[in-house]
């Protein structure tokens, strides 16, 4: 279930002082560690940081490391042992939340190379739709107001018309985004220096960019439909 | 919402967990027995404990349950119940609900309710405590030994002020909550589906005061909410108070003059518009009736047919419907890919709500258990596993409303989203804004919408103690974390130096540890003085039965049954009974009369024997009679 790079932690265990190379749990005395400065969600999995990933098996060791960390079974604990398991299974359900969605898993991949996240941006190509969409939405404001039912009707299955466009458009980008998830892997995997990492992690960016703009466009035009 | 913990340490190891179900209409406590889960009955058998305080202190009677109902007639100004409602609230918050109960409220209520009963002022965890405390005292006595570790349970919707509110309540009556528990997680583990391998499961509860639907996943003994919704207003009172809005209306008419929310007159409805309900689950139709007295027009009756109640309520049971609808779109799912659908709740004995609900999902709901203890004893299976009874099952409850703090201009930034699963945490950086700024004012509010003024107010606090510096270079984080049991805890540290930063909170709504403290000590000496006034009164009441029954055996069989050695022991025994009934030793009396007990056990069975005889003599004789 855990594969590679285990985060190991350099610090000793405040239970019983031996220097312990599992994160989680003291090699020595078995007891529940501290969560350890500057760990990451996917090292506190024991994965590597790449973005294709089994959703089934994370899952999985979701389960698994809840029955271990889960405050319920450290009632009886000492007050440092509690503290540890509370901190461990916020993280572990930070973690799972962010890492089992594909979009939040890239957003936070970003984040750790020191990406902020981007201003919403329209992407180019769709800068002529949207005027025409944010048209049809104000076409249709005004029909409600007048209570022109057949404005109301048409300015509605124009909206309608041009959300399946988008919903198209989602698609293509989500496809995009997988294909820069294998491009994402495949640099990280090789050793390369985190300047070559760059252009990869910029259109990802981008495209994420695009995405949440698309997004909001399509909640807005429901919300309004 | 206090800033640390109280420190779990010290806690003994071992001692009884019970779970425990504080209803907004009952509330009742279960353990785990050997065979499983059991709910804990009084000596007439009752598991249910109507949540109904009444207080009169010139008396210094405090009543709970049952006999506090009785009161609710009578004297009820005296008397609260429903009391769920206002838990975690500020006046502003319940002025719908106010309209809707004959309760006075004490000036001063903006951040905690505060009830006027009689002379006194309650709070709402004050009123929940004596509850608590009544069900603490019915499982002390049941186990021999005194219970102090209770799970509680709340609606998964229940905000961060009302489970702190739940918890203060809990320990105003002497208990440490070990864990809040979402009521529909609860029932799920009482129907035992964590026994299968995996399962989607709707829990459906609709109760006296609030209505709950969870989504839940079990895979591999793990129970996960996939997501909750509900209406905290909305339940079995609703249907009552428009049945009764009904019948005050028809007596209005009738009588040609207002009701005018005569507290009395209110309560006698309410008491017979339920009876109907009840009856109507069972039979197509029911009668109310209503003796108003000469004033009112005399006699109020009227039948109900199972078809017009289901007219007058039918709007409540669909607005049920859109939750459900939502909880499963949240949880990404259609109706149909649930497997199990669980009933909780009194109301679900309504024939109407189990016809929709099926109508919903397509499928059969669970209704073979009593929907009213489902939750105690899945609270019951939770209090187990927290005594470290058992390791194969894991509760993982989600927090049913978004964190976020204020930013400029009164927007929302959401830190932790709703249905994220808890334990949660989120660290977030703050910085000045001035040069040689000391102070960062922050403001946490709980729910969905945009705007700050939408959502509600959880706490606000000031970073304190900051060192002169340039604006934007101080660097403080908080971290937000929203425990197992759904409550938020704050921390701030320093990120420069690493130290721990000076946090002080003034929570929205609630109490402040001191008021509960405070709390704590005026319950405790109430408890002492009310208990063993009650126990000196119930006790001599017992005394007085026992030494009539003893005096009148005596008198009339004992010289034909018994020796004069046992005579004299009796009288002995009664002269003793009688002077420790004199006194204020409870303790005494009881002693006294087990002493007579055994002393005139003889003679009682003799006199058994004898009444056995004569029965069946009788009955020879009568059938003689008939042949």
């Amino acid at each position: 279930m855990i594969t590679t790079q285990t985060q190991m932690s350099e610090n000793a265990c405040p239970s019983c002082g031996a220097t312990t190379e599992s994160a989680h749990f003291c090699t020595a005395c078995g007891r529940i560690q501290p969560v350890s400065k500057g760990s990451d969600y996917f090292g506190f999995f024991g994965l590597p940081r790449r973005l294709r990933l089994d959703e089934v098996e994370l899952e999985k060791s979701f389960y698994a490391l809840s029955r271990q960390f889960h405050p319920d079974y450290f009632m009886n604990s000492s007050a440092e042992e509690q503290k540890a398991s509370i901190d461990r299974s916020s993280m572990l359900n930070d973690a799972y939340r962010t890492l089992r969605d594909r979009v939040g898993r890239a957003k936070y991949l970003l984040s750790l190379y020191g990406y902020k996240e981007a201003e919403k941006r329209a992407p180019a190509d769709l800068l002529e739709e949207v005027f025409e969409l944010n048209l049809h939405i104000e076409e249709l404001k005004a029909a409600k107001k007048m209570a022109d039912e057949d404005e109301v009707a048409e300015a509605r299955s124009a909206l309608k018309e041009a959300l399946q466009g988008l919903d198209h458009k989602l698609e293509k980008i989500d496809d995009r985004l997988l294909e820069l998830f294998d491009e994402w892997d495949r640099v990280a995997g090789e050793a390369v220096s985190e300047e070559q990492k760059k252009p990869v992690l910029d259109r990802m960016s981008e495209l994420l960019s695009h995405r949440s703009y698309i997004h909001n466009l399509v909640r807005d035009i429901n919300e309004e439909l | 919402m206090p800033v640390i913990e109280l420190s779990m340490t010290g806690r003994p190891k071992s001692g009884r967990v019970v779970g425990i179900d504080l209803g907004t209409t009952n509330s009742l406590v279960a353990f785990m027995g050997p065979g499983g889960p059991e709910v804990i009955r009084d000596e007439e058998g009752n598991a249910l404990v109507p949540s109904i305080v009444y207080f009169d202190n010139t008396e210094h009677q405090l009543l709970v349950g049952e006999e506090a109902r009785d009161r609710l007639i009578t004297e009820p100004r005296r008397a609260i119940y429903s009391v769920k409602r206002f838990m975690g609230k500020g006046s502003s918050d319940v002025q719908e609900d106010l309209g809707m109960v004959p309760f006075q409220v004490a000036p001063g209520s903006e951040h905690v309710i505060r009830f006027q009963m009689g002379e006194r002022v309650f709070t709402p965890p004050e009123i929940s405590a004596f509850i608590l405390r009544d069900l603490r005292e019915r499982a002390s006595k049941f186990f021999g030994e005194e219970v102090t570790q209770a799970v509680i349970t709340v609606p998964a919707y229940f905000n961060d002020a009302q489970r702190q509110a739940t918890k203060d309540a809990g320990h105003i009556a002497g208990l440490d909550v070990l864990r809040i528990v979402n009521e529909p997680t609860a029932a799920s583990l009482a129907y035992g589906i964590d026994k299968r391998d995996e399962a989607l499961v709707a829990v459906y509860d609709l109760g006296g005061g609030t209505f709950d639907i969870s989504i839940l996943k079990l895979k591999d003994g793990i129970f996960e909410v996939l997501s909750t919704n509900g209406d905290t207003h909305l339940g079995g009172d609703d249907i009552d108070n428009e049945l009764i809005s009904v019948v005050i209306g028809e007596i209005e008419t009738r009588s040609g003059s207002k009701l005018d929310r005569d507290p009395s007159a209110f309560q006698t409805i309410r008491k017979a518009v339920i009876a109907a309900k009840h009856a109507l689950s069972n039979s197509e139709s029911a009668t109310v009736s209503i003796d108003l007295g000469p004033a009112l027009g005399g006699v109020y009756r009227r039948e109900v047919t199972r078809e017009e109640f289901e007219s007058h309520i039918e709007k409540f049971v669909e607005r049920t419907l859109d939750p459900c609808r939502k909880a499963l779109k949240d949880a990404n799912l259609e109706p149909a890919q649930i497997d199990e659908v669980v009933m909780v709740g009194g109301s679900t004995r309504v024939p109407l709500v189990v016809r929709k609900v099926k109508e919903l999902f397509k499928r059969e709901p669970h209704v073979e258990l009593n929907p009213d203890e489902v939750v105690a004893l899945g609270a019951a299976i939770q209090a187990d596993v927290l005594s470290g009874g058992r390791r194969d099952l894991l509760l993982l409850d989600v927090t049913p409303l978004s964190l976020g703090i204020e930013t400029l201009g009164g927007a929302v930034a959401k830190i932790i989203g709703r249905n994220s699963t808890i334990p949660a945490s989120r660290a977030e950086m703050f910085t000045t804004w001035v040069d040689n700024q000391t102070g960062i004012d922050v403001h946490v509010v709980q729910g969905e919408r945009e705007l700050v003024q939408d959502c509600r107010s959880l706490a606000r606090f000031t970073l304190k103690g900051i060192a002169p510096q340039p604006a934007g270079l101080p660097r403080i984080e908080v971290r937000f974390l929203i425990d197992a049991n759904g409550i938020l805890t704050v921390s701030a540290r320093d990120v420069r130096t690493g130290r721990e930063q000076s946090i002080e909170v003034k929570p929205s709504y609630g109490l402040t540890d001191e008021q509960i403290e405070k709390m704590l000590i005026d319950s405790i000496k109430f408890a002492e003085q009310d208990m063993t006034q009650r126990q000196v009164i119930e006790a001599r009441n017992e005394a007085e039965t026992v030494m009539r029954a003893a005096e009148k055996a005596l008198a009339e069989r004992g010289d034909q049954l018994i020796g004069e050695s046992e005579r004299a022991a009796i009288r002995t025994a009664l002269a003793e009974l009688r002077g420790a009934t004199a006194g204020e030793d409870h303790r005494l009396i009881r002693e006294k009369i087990n002493q007579l007990d055994d002393a005139s056990r003889h003679l009682a069975e003799e006199i058994m024997d004898g009444a056995v005889l004569a029965a069946l003599k009788d009955r020879k004789a009568s059938e003689v009679a008939e042949g």
